[in-house]
């Protein structure tokens, strides 16, 4: 009889399932940690589609932008990178704000092909443009003193990625506060909800589109802030941020903030459970193969809701 | 106070309303009647700004409105509740009123405005925090008056005050404009309930076609044989 002995069995099952808890919170965690970010990704991205109908394939570029800045203020003046939101928020909304009033406004009631082709084009120029300034080598911010990593009974827990979440958050936060307390932010629901009797409420609707576009930018540059911190920055990355905040939009429901929340979250887990299951390579693959599913299941997203609340 | 002046009013190419004059007095109701495509709502959107042509004057107290872009009528004093209401659907009934005031700036003031709404219409109060596009018919139409009266205008333009609402309601609503007239504040009133129309107004005008053709205080239109038969069937 080659019966192994009494008690290895279970404590082998044991200390396997032990292990395997561990790893799928860990991979919770992590997943949970990017999905912050990739809420503060997508917000900026869905205002600007929800209220201009103008899918906008500049947010990549700006979101890279917004690293640079920091990356640059990081490594020439020392100023901490989760600190830079405080002047690209309002550097990036210039921007945005001007880009709208100046170029975007001209065509914002066109096709929604007219739009693509048009923020296409700038964003082949704002990206080139910093391949330029630049170039393509990937930078990476490095502090001084690293931060610390928790371990909480076999889960790891790197505390600047703890940072970057929680000012993700609390930067979604804003964003909310904005859209519903403020007077600027009912404006900009007003015109998403019905734009002529907005005008009847005496809103210059143009200027509201520009202050929409100029928020959407602010809130992209100071995500960017924040992922110079978590990854290597370059300007190749422009089009993977794209694609993140299309997936976040259409996983967590078009045009609003809750959408943008659950989205962010689920493709931030998804991503990480795919690692945990199917390895590293196969992340970006996961997040569309559900995203495939959700649209066949639900196609109004996860949240499914219209209008921006 | 308003007064228009040979307006034309359309769309692109069409020209839907033709070389009309009106004129509003102060504190009093004036109704617009017309059967459906009179170009009724076409008329108040020139006087709002926001029609896409409009040729002719539209003085309002003194003021050329003409050349104003839309956003900035409000601003002089008239307030515009469209027809279908147009409410922010997915805004509370409060941000609701309070895009009404978004022009004005002093926050006593739009407090006072917003009192004096909920003074109004008790129902919107008790329903403050509920989306607009939740809300009755009926509560729906005291949503955007009460809207429109956020602004503290001196005109207030109605399109279609009874659409699709019960004649208590309607009624109620009737009693409403009679208060809001007696606080100072004009009104032009499109309706296709020329009973109600005659009833609220002291004057009216009827639009055939996108032309006025006959004007007088209601008394007279009442007995106006044109309009008896068209609109009273008597
Ligand atoms: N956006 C538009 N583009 C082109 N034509 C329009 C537009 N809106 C209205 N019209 C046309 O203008 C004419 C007048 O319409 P308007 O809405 O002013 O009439 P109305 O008197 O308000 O009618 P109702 O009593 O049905 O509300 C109609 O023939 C209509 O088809
Ligand atoms: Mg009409």
């Amino acid at each position: 009889m080659a019966e192994p002995s009494d008690g290895l069995r279970p404590r082998f099952l044991l200390w396997l399932s032990v292990r395997f808890m561990t790893l799928l919170l860990q991979n919770l965690v992590n997943g949970l940690l990017l999905g912050g970010l990739y809420v503060c990704i997508a917000i900026g991205f869905s205002l600007i589609w929800g209220v201009l109908n103008i899918i906008n394939l500049l947010h990549g570029s700006i979101i890279v932008l917004g690293s640079y800045i920091a990356y640059y203020a990081f490594t020439m003046f020392g100023i901490s990178p989760f600190l830079a939101p405080l002047f690209v928020i309002p550097m990036m909304f210039a921007f945005g704000y001007g880009l709208q009033l100046a170029v975007l406004n001209r065509v914002v009631d066109k096709p929604v092909l007219i739009t693509l082709t048009l923020t296409f084009g700038l964003d082949l120029i704002l990206n080139n443009f910093m391949l330029a300034a630049f170039t393509a080598n990937f930078r990476r911010v490095v502090f001084k003193d690293p931060f610390e990593t928790l371990d909480l009974y076999g889960v790891i827990i790197p505390v600047d990625r703890v940072v970057a979440m929680a000012l993700a958050l609390v930067l979604t936060l804003a964003f909310y506060l904005l859209l519903n307390s403020s007077r600027i932010g009912r404006a900009i629901v007003a015109v998403r909800n019905d734009r002529d009797a907005a005008v009847l409420m005496g809103v210059n609707v143009k200027q509201i589109y520009a202050v929409t576009f100029g928020v959407g930018a602010a809130f992209a540059g100071a995500a960017g802030c924040l992922l110079s911190v978590v990854f290597p920055i370059s300007p190749m990355s422009s089009g993977l941020y794209l694609g993140k905040a299309f997936v976040i939009c259409v996983l967590g429901g078009l045009g609003s903030i809750g959408g943008a929340l659950i989205g962010g979250l689920a493709l931030g887990v998804i991503e990480s459970m795919g690692v945990m299951l199917a390895g590293p390579e196969h992340s970006v693959l996961t997040g569309f193969l559900v995203l495939l599913a959700v649209l066949a299941i639900k196609p109004t997203g996860l949240a499914g809701k219209r209008g921006y609340e | 106070m308003l007064r228009l002046t040979n307006v034309s009013a359309g769309y692109g190419q069409i020209q839907v309303v033709r070389d009309v004059s009106l004129d509003v007095g102060e504190q009093e109701i004036v109704c617009l009647i017309g059967s459906n495509g009179a170009g009724k709502t076409t008329l108040l959107r020139a006087i709002s700004g926001i029609a896409p042509f409009c040729v002719g004057t539209i003085e309002f107290n003194g003021e050329d409105l003409s050349d104003l872009p839309g956003h900035e009528i409000v601003t002089r004093g008239i307030a515009h509740v469209p027809e279908g209401r147009r409410l922010f659907r997915t805004m509370s009934i409060r941000d609701n009123l309070l895009m009404g005031a978004f022009r004005r700036r002093s926050a006593s003031e739009i407090k006072h405005n917003l009192d004096r709404v909920y003074h109004l219409f008790p129902r919107l109060a008790e329903r403050r925090d509920q989306a607009a596009g939740t809300l009755s018919g009926g509560e729906q139409q005291m949503c955007a008056i009460g809207r429109g009266l956020m602004s503290e205008p001196k005109l207030i333009l109605i399109d279609e005050l009874s659409l699709g609402l019960a004649p208590q309601v309607v009624d109620n609503l009737a009693k409403t404009l009679l208060h809001i007239r007696d606080l100072g504040i004009s009104i032009l009133l499109v309706e296709q309930d020329v009973e109600i129309a005659f009833e609220l107004a002291s004057r009216g005008f009827l639009l055939d076609s996108g032309q006025i053709t006959v004007v007088g205080t209601t008394a007279e239109l009442a007995e106006n044989p044109q309009i008896k038969l068209a609109y009273i069937g008597a």
